[in-house]
């Protein structure tokens, strides 16, 4: 078919060429240009198909193919999780050591059931009123936490448990305040410090300036020990004049602590040192010494503590003494002494031996011992701690000798020093020691007319303490002169106090002296009152004539000067002018200061000697200590010893 | 002396630490009444995984604290304590699995009321889990053996600081 644009003749005359024709009305346009209407347009269309096998593939049964995955793909595409019932925990833990089963204290009254004793702190100032909440005080307004002390591991516990063990105790002033232990007075904060020091050392000198409460620290040390089931069996071991002072110790700081002193016949002793169950056994050196030596090595006791009080007993480490006390098997060594170095610094070494912490027969140079001592020694002194102690004045003296004193000083003197003159090579430093000792003694008093200047000061100042209640205590180095003494103080009851005293006497004589008020002065030698005494209700002190040590002197003050002390302490040292006694009390001095200086922060430079030296001794009549080969300097008899 | 029955009174002491990097450590100190140690337990540290942290979500801690720490320590110690003490409130749930009080520590004023449904010892007052009614009364039956001023928070520093340097020695 063809679309004719051409106008149809039939459709009107008004169609313009080029104009399109009405659909309905379709013509034929004849070649010679006259259109014919097309009236009919047949619809039959026919179309022709072709075989090409597609309507046969359709038909046919399909057949798929299967492909296999493997099923952990598949779990990795889709995570699943299932809370396990119960996962097993790693745990590790210890059960603590038993305590000791102690033998129970019967109640006073059984209807009045036992009630823990409150403690108090001792430093109270009269007027400071008393915190009424246990435990906490007030600060500014605001509640302020009492304080702890925590156990601390020691630097030497190396596995875990060990250390744990520490970490784990409760703090000290739970432990001992007024909860399971029962203290008679709640200790001071340096002394809690101590006692958790002294707990968890293996190896310990506590070297607390005398007066300090050693002895208190170290038995509630031990009294925690074995509570906490740590120790079973203590050996502690002090000087024969001090083992009533250590049973009294004993009673009043660890009242539930059996003990039993090593005493009597050998074969009682014997048995003693065997006996099982018993936690603390208190020996003299003496008798540990004779013991022990008598005993088959397999037959020896062991101890999970070894305790030595006035431990410079062995500072000579090749004594029998020393010896035999390193011998014994221990497991922990805890020395005890104010003066760890009273003569010479090398007798710390012989400590530290003792301690397991050198070698055996080592002498550590200062800059080790300086180190060992920061490790294992734990040492304070009243100034840093005790401000609350009343003050110790000491009065030097000087006093004129009489005139039968004069004169016989001066005889002495001039004959001694001839005498010494005339040996020559043969002097020796025993023979000037003769001479000093004669000459004090006179100072002391004139035996020929038993005058002296000393007697006549202690007298005037015994009135006066008499008269005011006081207590005196007076030191002397010789026992012939306490006597001398004490039969012209007849009118103040004095009490003598010596070696000579047999033991079972002497703790009598400390009782009357502190509850008769007719006996205000006691009279003692520096070698059996000067150590472990407990006498802080005397005020005053006399040191009647010097030791030839400091630290000895300073012991001997100290038996007053110490805890418990309620007013001051006046310190009277006799010190005869132009006498040996001034110069003795200048070389003394010096000492003094080379002592601190080694306990304190001062460096300490090769060995030091504190006690008096030959070379002091000789020094005393300006003479130089005798040379292998040389010839002493001659002495002039009327060389003045120069003023103090 | 007569032996009273709060003599044998003992206390467990159940706290846990986080550890950076390494998970939650627990511990627990058994004491007699007077603070003394007896047996302590502690477990290694437990760390969730990243899928446990999203399932258990908000469960998770209370999970690790109570369902395995503390469960685990209770069973693991031969001294069995009459009473355990924490400070966390999470731990509290532990007492759905015991058979003794579990009690949460907290400080409280000197002055302040103690509620009925709680028991103040020394200068701590006590919750207990709010279906155990019961451990009220037993608690404050067991408190009569404890001094009055007992700190009873301090033995849980013990345990942090047992803790702390048990982490510290293990790599």
């Amino acid at each position: 078919m063809t679309e004719n644009t051409q106008p149809h003749k039939d459709v009107g005359a008004s169609l313009e060429p080029g104009q399109p024709v009405p659909p309905n009305e379709l013509q034929s346009v004849e070649p010679d240009n006259n259109p014919t209407i097309i009236t009919n347009v047949p619809l039959n269309i026919s179309a022709d198909t072709f075989a090409s096998g597609m309507n046969s593939a359709l038909q046919r049964t399909v057949s798929p193919a299967t492909i296999e995955h493997d099923l952990k793909m598949i779990v990795r595409v889709m995570p699943t999780w299932k809370a396990p019932r119960k996962p097993k925990i790693e745990t590790s833990g210890f059960v603590l050591p038993d305590a000791f089963d102690f033998i129970p204290k019967e109640p006073a009254k059984e209807d009045k059931p036992e009630k823990l004793k409150s403690i108090k702190p001792p430093g109270i100032v009269s007027g400071q009123e008393e915190d009424p909440t246990d435990g906490a005080h007030q600060v500014n307004g605001e509640k302020k936490k009492k304080t702890r002390t925590r156990l601390k591991p020691p630097a030497d516990a190396l596995s875990l448990k060990d250390r744990l063990f520490y970490l784990l105790q409760p703090p000290l002033e739970g432990w001992l305040g007024g909860q399971e232990m029962i203290m008679p007075f709640e200790p001071f904060p340096y002394q809690y410090e101590g006692i958790a020091w002294l707990f968890a050392s293996q190896s310990a000198l506590l070297a607390d300036e005398m007066g300090l409460g050693k002895t208190m620290q170290t038995i509630t040390a031990i009294r925690l020990l074995l509570r906490s089931g740590h120790c079973r069996r203590i050996l502690l071991v002090c000087p024969k004049p001090l083992l009533p002072n250590w049973q009294r110790e004993l009673k009043t700081w660890a009242e539930e602590i059996p003990f039993v002193v090593v005493e009597g016949k050998t074969s009682k002793r014997m048995m003693t040192w065997q006996i099982p169950g018993i936690p603390v056994l208190l020996a003299n050196y003496e008798l540990v010494v004779r013991d022990f030596a008598a005993m088959e090595e397999d037959e020896r006791p062991v101890f999970d503590l070894m305790v030595l009080d006035e431990a410079q007993r062995i500072k000579n480490r090749d004594s029998t003494t020393a010896k035999t006390i390193r011998s014994v098997t221990r497991k922990r060594s805890w020395a005890l002494t104010g003066t760890p170095i009273e003569n010479r610094t090398e007798e710390l070494a012989a400590l530290f031996e003792f301690m397991e912490v050198v070698p055996p027969r080592t002498v550590p140079e200062p800059r080790q011992l300086s180190r060992l001592a920061d490790e294992f020694i734990l040492r304070r002194t009243k100034d840093l701690v005790m401000t609350d102690l009343p003050p110790r004045f000491d009065r030097d003296a000087h006093i004129e000798l009489t005139e039968q004193q004069d004169y016989a000083y001066k005889q002495a003197e001039k004959q001694g020093v001839m005498a010494l003159n005339e040996m020559g090579d043969e002097i020796s430093i025993q023979h000037v020691f003769e001479l000093v000792l004669r000459l004090k003694q006179i100072c002391n008093y004139d035996p020929f007319t038993n005058s002296s200047c000393k007697l006549d000061s202690l007298r005037a100042d015994m009135e006066e303490i008499s008269a005011s209640g006081g207590k005196a205590i007076l030191f002397s180095q010789w026992t012939k002169s306490l006597d001398w003494i004490a039969e012209r103080t007849q009118d103040f009851n004095p009490l003598i106090y010596h070696g000579g005293v047999p033991t079972k006497k002497r703790e009598p004589i400390l009782d009357r002296f502190e509850n008769d008020p007719d006996c205000p002065l006691i009279l003692m030698s520096y070698g059996t009152g000067a150590v472990g005494l407990n006498l802080q209700f005397a005020g005053y002190v006399f040191l009647f004539d010097r030791w030839w040590n400091p630290a000895v002197e300073d012991q001997a003050i100290n038996r007053a000067h110490r805890i418990g002390q309620k007013t001051q302490v006046i310190v009277t040292k006799f010190i005869c002018q132009n006498t040996i006694e001034e110069r003795i009390d200048r070389v003394l001095t010096e000492k003094r200061e080379l002592f601190k200086s080694i306990l304190g922060d001062g460096q300490v430079e090769g060995g030091v000697n504190l006690s008096m030296s030959a070379g002091d001794i000789f020094g005393l009549f300006d003479l130089k200590a005798k040379q292998k080969g040389a010839k002493p300097k001659p002495i002039d008899p009327e060389e003045k010893l120069p003023a103090a | 002396m007569t032996k009273n029955a709060g003599d044998d009174l003992r206390i467990g002491f159940l706290t846990t630490l986080d550890v950076d990097q390494k998970g939650i450590v627990g511990g627990l100190l058994i004491t007699n009444r007077f603070g003394r140690p007896l047996e302590f337990q502690c477990t290694a540290p437990i760390k969730a995984s990243r899928t446990q942290e999203i399932l258990y979500g908000q469960t998770l801690r209370p999970y690790l604290k109570c369902d395995l720490i503390g469960k685990t320590l209770f069973d693991k110690v031969s001294v069995k304590p009459h009473m355990l003490l924490t400070e966390d409130p999470e731990l509290l749930d532990l007492r759905d699995q015991l058979r003794v009080p579990v009690a949460c520590c907290d400080e409280v004023k000197p002055n302040a009321a103690s509620p009925p449904d709680k028991v103040r010892i020394g200068d701590q007052l006590l919750t207990f889990h709010s279906s155990h009614d019961a451990d009220v009364g037993t608690v404050k039956n067991q408190a009569e053996a404890l001094p009055q001023d007992a700190d009873l928070a301090e033995p849980l520093e013990r345990v942090r600081e047992a803790l702390s340097e048990t982490v510290r020695s293990t790599p």
